[in-house]
């Protein structure tokens, strides 16, 4: 794969470390001449010196089709024209923007930038999953938060308990993807019985994620 | 994010809305009051409020433009046409391209000072304005065309 890496200073340097294999080729821009040096030096690979939002840079560190562009400056707009640049003139496949601002996430997104990460965003996002639900209970978000993953602890209490997945008469507006049944893992059918200690994975919208947790924590 | 469509634009009919108070901010601000337009003028720094003129009637408001919240309290969404004028080509294509996409503001001018960063404003309606190729022409047209 061909990856650039433009901006950035241990953000860049923990990139290039973990994704400097012979298959992957990397090219770094930055535009400090200290930590151009330095990374060139951390790394041994070739560090182009320059602004990643300039036409010219882009075009003589030569990203022409490449398959990511990350961009890690600590300036948003900058970030938001590197990326814009790779895509539209450099035609690279997929972009990937790192925002200070936590709101600029969704401007970028509606700009058309691939994927926008933010840091803050992120924190704010592991604390609500960690605080707003009780502890039996984990989830993940996927596709932008479309999608919730959410982890269930059966307990013999639960009314679903004991019963045939075809007997619960389960929310059509979630399902059990998957149960951890120690020390295996079913992929559960009408047939299968939930049982005490199961470990429900369960797909759900976020709109409907809370109508359905209280259907499975029913109790008897 | 859904696309801000005014209902009330007549209300702002004659607002233009003037981002960075420079020397290219500040005169067209003055000329454009002086020609009886109602204007907001915003900038990051409130001392480039100081290159105003006196006759200056329109409104001045502190601000970082790249944060979409205060384009909006600066009534980005009601405004008729949107010069763009800081001195940093990133921010004002940044804008640009929010004043388009976002709250699609009908007439949208952007000062670039390098010509390659047209590409990013390519089928977006938004003019650009440059003003080192300005110059050039101007330079050109004062010696006559001789070489």
């Amino acid at each position: 794969m061909k990856i650039v890496i433009a901006g950035g200073y241990q953000a860049a340097d923990y990139i290039i470390k973990k994704f400097k294999t012979t298959s992957n080729k990397l090219i770094v821009i930055n535009e400090s001449r200290e930590v151009a040096q330095y990374l060139t030096k951390s790394n041994q690979i070739p560090v182009f010196y320059g602004e990643p939002y300039k036409y010219f840079v882009l075009e003589e560190a030569n990203v022409e089709d490449a398959d990511i562009f990350v961009a890690l400056s600590k300036i948003d707009t900058d970030n938001y024209i590197s990326c814009l640049l790779a895509k539209k003139v450099f035609n690279v496949k997929k972009c990937i923007c790192i925002v200070n601002n936590p709101k600029n996430v969704d401007v970028f997104r509606d700009l058309g930038i691939d994927s926008v990460v933010s840091s803050t965003q992120l924190l704010a996002t592991s604390v609500m999953n960690e605080s707003s639900l009780e502890d039996l209970i984990k989830t993940m978000s996927l596709e932008d938060e479309k999608i919730v993953l959410t982890e269930v602890v059966m307990k013999a209490t639960y009314e679903i308990v004991n019963k045939r997945i075809a007997d619960i008469n389960f929310p059509k507006t979630g399902n059990i993807s998957c149960i951890y049944r120690k020390p295996s893992v079913i992929i559960p059918n009408g047939s299968t019985i939930i049982l005490p200690k199961d470990k429900l994975l369960v797909v759900t919208t976020p709109n409907h994620q809370k109508e359905v947790l209280a259907f499975i924590q029913k109790s008897k | 994010m859904k696309k801000v469509t005014p209902k009330k634009r007549s209300l702002f009919k004659n607002k233009t809305l003037i981002i960075g108070c420079g020397r290219l901010g500040s005169s067209m601000a003055n000329k454009c009051s002086l020609e009886g337009k109602n204007i907001v003028v915003v900038d990051k720094n409130p001392d480039a409020f100081d290159r105003l003129s006196d006759a200056f009637g329109g409104l001045t408001m502190v601000g970082d433009v790249t944060h979409l919240d205060f384009l909006q309290e600066a009534h980005i969404s009601t405004a008729k046409e949107i010069i763009i004028t800081t001195g940093d080509d990133n921010i004002n294509v940044f804008v640009a391209h929010i004043a388009r996409k976002i709250f699609d503001v009908p007439e949208i001018y952007v000062r670039l000072d390098s010509p390659e960063n047209e590409v990013l404003l390519k089928g977006l309606a938004i003019k650009a304005i440059f003003p080192f190729e300005l110059s050039y022409d101007k330079f050109n047209v004062l010696r006559g065309g001789r070489k």
